[in-house]
Order: C-alpha cells, then sequence, then structure tokens
C-alpha cells in the first residue's frame, strides 16, 4: 500500500474488512461429540464471530438433541432431524437433504458453504447441492485415508466429484495435502495449507502439579485400533520394567481399555498405572499438566492436536512418526 | 406455496376494553373452486356407484370400478381446507384461537389469561423444512399450545401477534 495515499488505501481495507460473510459450516461431526473436526469447527466459527462475520452451523440430531440450538456469541446450529446409520454419518440419499439444505441457505442468506471431513456424508451432500444453486464452497479435510479398501474406494470416488467444482480446498497438514491431492485428482497449486491451533489461554504449563520425584507419563486418547491401543499395551510393561521410577496416567475410554485392564493385571501394574476414564475436555488440561512427558501412539495421523496441547502445557512429546506429526 | 394474508381487526364497544383479532386469510383464489374441489371426490363416488346399482351407462365396467376406487381414495385423504386462521386477544379474560374451514366449520380453543405463562416464537426443524411458529407457554401443561395450528404464517406476520399477546399478558 502506497504511503501517498493513505485515505483511500485504509478506507479499501477498511472496505475490504467490513465486507461481511454468512458461512455455513456443514459436518457430520459437532458438538455434543469431542474430536479434533468438532473442535476445529468450533474454534474457527468463534474466530470468524469475532471478526464480525455471520456462522451457522449445521449437522444431524444427537439422540434427543434436535433443532435449532445457540452456542457462545450467538453461534446458531442446526440439528436436522436425520439420524446417523454408520458411524456418526447420516444417511446418504442423494437428493433427500436438499430441501432442507436449500431452505437452510436461503432463510440466513448464506454467502459461504464450508464442509468439513471427507467422511462426512452430509457435507459432501451439503456441498453439491450448494454448488448447484451457485453459492461459493469451501471444503477442509481433515483426516488421512487409504486407497486400498472397499470404504475407501467409494469415499474417493465420491471425493472426486465433489472437489471437482469446490472453490478452495484446505488441509491441515502437507502430508494431508498430498493424501488429499492424490484421492481427489485437485492440482495440488488450489490447496491450502492451514495447520490447526490450539487454544494457549486454555492450555497453560502448571510445573507444580508435577511430582518431582517421579517421571509421570500421560496418554490421553481414545482406546480404539486406531489410535495405537494395542502399541500401548506392548510399551507399558516393557517401560515399567526398564525404568523404576516411572508411572502411567492413561485418560480416554473405548473398546480396547479391556485390554489394557488386562495388561494391568497381569503385570501387577496397578500402583504404577492409573486409569482416569473418559475426561471430559473441560479437564483435560488438569490432567495433562500432571505430567511430565506425553505419549502419542497412533497408527495414522494427519495433524494430530492433542501434541499440541500437551506441548502448550508444557509436556515433553513423544509420538509414532506417522501422517503429519513431524510437522505438528 | 399458499400466499397468505394478515388482518388485524379491533372491536370498539363501547364499556368493553378493545378486542384486538388478528386474522391470517389463505389466498385460494376464489371460494368456488375451493367449494368445487372440495365436492369432487364425492361426485367421483357417486356417479358409479349409482351407474353399477342401476346398470344405468353399458360403459366399461372396469373403468367405472376404477373411478369409484379413486374416488373413495380421495374422499379418505381429503382433508378440511383452512380459510383463516384467527387469534382472538381480549385483555385480561384470555385468548381465543379459531379455525374456519372451507365447509364453514369454526373451530375455537379459549384459554383463560391465569393459565398462559408467555408466548414464544420459536424455529421448528423437520426432516425437509425450517419454519417459525407462535406458541404459548401454559402453565401445568408441559405442552405447548400452537397459535396457528394448520397454517404457517411467515415471521413478520408473526411478531405483531406475538408482541400484542405479551402485552395482553404482560399486563396482568
Amino acid at each position: 500500500m502506497s504511503t501517498s495515499l493513505p485515505l483511500s488505501s485504509s478506507s479499501l481495507s477498511q472496505n475490504a474488512s467490513r465486507q461481511q460473510h454468512r458461512v455455513l459450516m456443514v459436518s457430520d461431526f459437532f458438538y455434543p461429540n469431542f474430536g479434533g473436526v468438532e473442535n476445529h469447527i468450533y474454534y474457527l466459527s468463534q474466530c470468524l464471530l469475532r471478526r464480525g462475520h455471520k456462522v451457522v452451523v449445521m449437522t444431524h440430531a444427537y439422540g434427543g438433541r434436535c433443532g435449532v440450538r445457540y452456542m457462545t456469541n450467538g453461534l446458531k446450529v442446526y440439528y436436522v432431524p436425520r439420524l446417523p446409520f454408520l458411524m456418526q454419518n447420516t444417511l446418504p440419499t442423494l437428493y433427500g437433504t436438499f430441501p432442507i439444505i436449500r431452505n437452510i441457505l436461503i432463510r440466513e442468506g448464506i454467502t459461504v458453504v464450508h464442509g468439513h471431513q471427507a467422511f462426512s456424508t452430509l457435507c459432501h451432500e451439503a456441498l453439491l447441492h450448494a454448488r448447484t444453486m451457485g453459492y461459493k464452497v469451501v471444503f477442509t479435510d481433515h483426516s488421512l485415508y487409504g486407497f486400498a479398501d472397499l470404504g475407501s474406494i467409494h469415499m474417493n470416488k465420491v471425493l472426486q466429484f465433489t472437489l471437482a467444482d469446490v472453490h478452495e480446498t484446505i488441509c491441515v497438514s502437507h502430508t494431508s495435502k498430498e493424501n488429499t491431492v492424490l484421492r481427489s485428482g485437485l492440482p495440488p497449486q488450489k490447496v491450502f495449507v492451514i495447520p490447526n491451533a490450539v487454544d494457549t489461554a486454555m492450555f497453560k504449563p502448571n510445573p507444580s502439579a508435577r511430582p518431582s520425584d517421579e517421571v509421570v507419563i500421560v496418554v490421553i486418547s481414545r482406546l480404539v485400533y486406531r489410535k495405537g491401543a494395542d502399541l500401548l499395551v506392548e510399551v507399558i510393561p516393557e517401560i515399567c520394567r526398564l525404568f523404576s521410577n516411572v508411572r502411567f496416567l492413561v485418560g480416554g475410554d473405548g473398546p480396547k481399555r479391556v485390554r489394557l485392564e488386562e495388561m494391568r493385571e497381569k503385570h501387577s501394574l496397578q500402583e504404577r498405572v492409573e486409569m482416569l476414564g473418559a475426561v471430559p475436555h473441560t479437564q483435560v488440561q488438569s490432567v495433562l499438566v500432571r505430567g511430565h512427558i506425553f505419549l502419542n501412539s497412533s497408527l495414522t495421523e494427519a495433524f494430530c492436536i492433542a501434541i499440541l496441547e500437551a506441548a502448550s502445557c508444557g509436556l515433553l512429546t513423544v509420538s509414532t512418526r506417522v501422517g503429519g506429526v513431524p510437522e505438528a | 406455496m399458499e400466499r397468505y394474508s394478515y388482518l388485524c381487526e379491533q372491536s370498539d364497544e363501547r364499556g368493553f376494553p378493545t378486542v384486538n383479532t388478528h386474522r391470517v386469510i389463505v389466498n385460494r383464489g376464489s371460494k368456488l373452486r375451493a367449494r368445487i374441489s372440495y365436492l369432487l371426490p364425492l361426485a367421483l363416488v357417486l356417479a358409479p356407484t349409482y351407474s353399477l346399482l342401476f346398470s344405468a351407462f353399458p360403459v366399461a365396467l372396469g373403468f367405472q370400478w376404477l373411478v369409484l376406487i379413486c374416488g373413495l381414495f380421495l374422499l379418505v385423504l381429503q382433508r378440511n381446507g383452512v380459510e383463516e386462521e384467527a387469534v382472538v386477544v381480549m385483555p385480561t379474560f384470555g385468548v381465543q384461537l379459531e379455525t374456519t374451514y372451507f365447509s364453514g366449520k369454526v373451530h375455537r380453543q379459549f384459554v383463560p389469561l391465569k393459565h398462559i405463562l408467555a408466548a414464544v416464537i420459536n424455529e421448528a426443524v423437520t426432516p425437509t423444512s425450517c419454519y417459525y411458529y407462535l406458541a404459548l407457554l401454559v402453565r401445568d401443561d408441559s405442552k405447548l399450545i400452537l397459535a396457528f395450528k394448520e397454517v404457517r404464517p411467515p415471521l413478520h406476520m408473526l411478531v405483531p401477534i406475538w408482541r400484542a399477546l405479551r402485552e395482553a399478558i404482560g399486563n396482568k
């Protein structure tokens, strides 16, 4: 911007910044579910609201939670009564969601539709219908997917169809960008990489909470196959055998929790390994500050926010070198 | 989509407080068309029945049966068309909800003012649509009483009615 005409340039920038966008975030995954995608959508919406734009979120009904709800700062959420059928996804009827999507787009005066997560059927349908009606469309991909198994092949085909026409694509890491570009056939120049962020105001370190005589390793994740719970079962007894002053703090719940409990009984590690069960998101920080090291054993990860949160709380992080973790 | 028109009438009887009637009228073309479409299934049932019973017209039997069954189907599925819905606000007394049908029938429901806690405008989301509705919160009942049961007027029509209701309830 030239300094000789400060008035016009500042007024231009003021006009550009004053243009209010009305964004519709669409995904199958939102509060009350807790996870990377859900938190990403929520924090992104809050930041956009703070900048003066209008944000509306559309997702499927969660149990009895159906209808219109308002979250912090006037974030309007539509819980459309279409029940999930497989892994939190709504039934993919190609034109079934068209009436309600059109209704929401018109009554809210939406200008930009932002879809999240390639695995979300509601997202694909919304992007398809929004493009048919001529709206601007943005897509963000949050996870890495395979190429060889049945589900992935079909989903990649759907993704190619949807992303053929999208205006902008965002990925959360360079690894994720590679993955998305290969799966969807997009030109790599068109894809933006915007890594996820962590709320440092919430995740503050607290050195006084850590014990000084022993080393505490914290693990907080969903105990499923994908997050490497089996690796944990192998690694924990080994470490406890090799180092006597190490304690483990395991938070989270899932199908693999039984295996961890069995391992605990088998090696009599009841005092060395503490199982906390499911940790609500608000209490994650208080659990993290109790440790010195954070262990992440996931088998695949596009971008691990858990590592960022742990680092923000002052822990050293140890992780499996997969996906976008080196970039995090 | 049906077009709605909004009318607000005031009664000017001396000695009584002003009673406001908020009407939402369904614009359905001419009343004659509505009456004809209401009587059509009846005609479709009666004509073949007569001809079958009394062998009046030696036309294809199958066709007559078909017309008869279609007529019965339409008769069963037919719902009374709504001509207008009204909310009559009587200060210190209560609120009366009226529904007038094309057949001339009027359905009235009176809600005493003591029972009403508040009037709310809320959004309803169905699998295919999303609309605003005006409802009354009633004491001792967990269900909301809808002000307009059959008709769905747009928000700019609901807001003045909601304000009038709030005034009436607020001045208990």
